[in-house]
């Protein structure tokens, strides 16, 4: 019994090891859509976007940027409030384990409250009108007129006073 | 044959040790483990380390919070028109984007995106995940840019510090996340969408009972000035546009002084010493700068 609990610990203590190690290495893209960018700035030219879901690696670390590389070898910057350290989860590995709720994103997506709650939420309350929710997200700020506003402004790096 | 089997889970560590070792990718060594033969208890053991149960509005994740998000910014128009001017609308989301860059969380799920509501109320409000709004009413009270930018900056502020998501009732949480971990199809069945969808409603609840009727508390509101702040003098506009519009606020004698922010957010005096505070502490304050309070001047045209 004694020897069974250290064995556990032991190879508890390996997979930890294992995941310290690569934690550092892959991160997964969160939000919905990301730039990946050619510089560390939010108005940096944009080399591809990056999809909810897809693995990066990363390079290195500048005040809150990433330097990553993509699967198709692509490398830039992607910030890091877009991208989550990936975890660990063995839950592929049996599925009498996925019976617990989990806190990792990958194996959340889609399957919390998703479309088919808003669904099922909009056929109760007919009321309530998603149309402007939906023209409200097409309202988009490119990185083109974000510098030239900041340039203007004498906003951000443009400010003579910081 | 207790030791025949310890020698069978040290050899199958040693294995695993070397295969994980070996791997390039998580993805790899979860392909690669999921081939060893390991007895449930020991399988469950190290799921037990490497995951932890969802219990707090923390847990939620970023595509939960846009649909959260999506459905109270639903709730808001329902309750209000929107004004509808395209113009005055693209500069609003410029300054606010511009202040949700230098924030703490320039990216969320869907973005940030924001939209004037058409009342005289002098209110704002931000939906978890990026859906801001403004009333008419409160840019009216706006006289320069850097004034609007701390209104939005506070706004973002809230979305920043997650206060819309802090606001639902932890057993909520803790009821949903159980029905979500023991789904194991990718669609929910009739059953479990109707459970869920039930505590969604009162979620929203919980959220619109704060952000439009009752207020955050006070403690949200204080640090999303602070935030309004930190995040304006870092993209460089002044923080005492927050000041000043604080000052329109205070003894305020029009009709709409028991609604909107007036009736959601501590009294004005209280948020002026507290903010005068930051600002005082600040190594250097940005100046405002003629050309945005122009931009600002010729957008705001298109409120007539």
């Amino acid at each position: 019994m004694k020897k069974k609990s250290h064995f556990k610990l032991l190879l508890c203590t390996v997979l930890v090891v294992f995941v310290v190690v690569l934690v550092a290495e892959t991160l997964i893209v969160k939000v919905q859509a990301t730039n990946l960018r050619k510089e560390p700035k939010f108005y940096s030219p944009t080399l591809a976007v990056l999809k909810a879901g897809e693995n990066v690696e990363k390079i290195s670390s500048q005040a809150g940027w990433y330097k990553v590389r993509t699967s198709k070898g692509l490398e830039g910057w992607v910030h890091s409030s877009a991208v989550k350290t990936k975890k660990f989860t063995l839950l592929a590995m049996d599925k009498s384990l996925k019976t617990q709720a989990t806190a990792d994103e990958v194996a959340l997506a889609g399957k919390g409250f998703n479309k088919q709650v808003e669904e099922k939420y909009k056929a109760k309350h007919s009321e309530i009108n998603f149309a402007w929710v939906d023209r409200m997200l097409k309202i988009k700020v490119t990185p083109k007129q974000l510098e030239k506003f900041l340039r203007d402004g004498k906003l951000g790096e443009f400010g003579g006073e910081q | 044959m207790r030791a025949s089997k310890l020698k069978i889970r040290v050899s199958s560590l040693i294995i695993i040790t070397a295969v994980l070792i070996s791997c390039a990718s998580i993805q790899e060594g979860v392909e690669a483990i999921s081939k060893i033969r390991l007895s449930s208890s020991d399988k469950e053991a190290i799921v037990k380390t490497t995951k932890a149960l969802r219990s707090s509005f923390a847990d939620i994740t970023e595509e939960e919070e846009y649909y959260i998000g999506r459905a109270v910014s639903a709730l808001i128009i329902s309750k209000y028109p929107v004004f509808q001017n395209g113009a005055l609308t693209r500069y609003i989301n410029i300054v606010g984007n511009t202040v949700a860059i230098y924030s703490n969380r320039p990216e969320t799920y869907a973005g940030y995106h924001f939209l004037i509501l058409d009342t005289e109320d002098v209110n704002a409000m931000a939906a978890p995940g990026g859906f801001i709004f403004i009333t008419r009413g409160l840019l009216k009270r706006c006289n320069d840019e850097d004034m609007l930018a701390a209104i939005l900056a506070h706004e973002v502020g809230h979305v920043s510090a997650k206060h819309g998501l802090r606001s639902i009732k932890k057993s909520r949480l803790i009821d949903a996340f159980k029905i979500i971990g023991l789904e194991t199809a990718k669609k929910f069945g009739p059953e479990k969408l109707a459970q869920l969808t039930a505590i969604f409603e009162n979620i929203l609840g919980d959220i619109t009972e704060k952000l439009i009727e009752r207020g955050y508390d006070r403690k949200y509101e204080y640090e999303a000035d602070k935030l309004s702040v930190e995040f304006g003098t870092r993209t460089g506009y002044d923080p005492n546009g927050l000041l000043d519009f604080l000052e329109t606020m205070k003894d305020d004698s029009s009709g709409i002084s028991k609604k909107g922010w007036f009736k959601t957010h501590p009294s004005a005096k209280d948020r002026i010493d507290k903010v005068k505070k930051e600002i005082n502490s600040l190594k250097a304050v940005p100046q405002r700068e003629a050309v945005r309070t122009n931009r600002f001047k010729r957008a705001m045209k298109n409120l007539k």
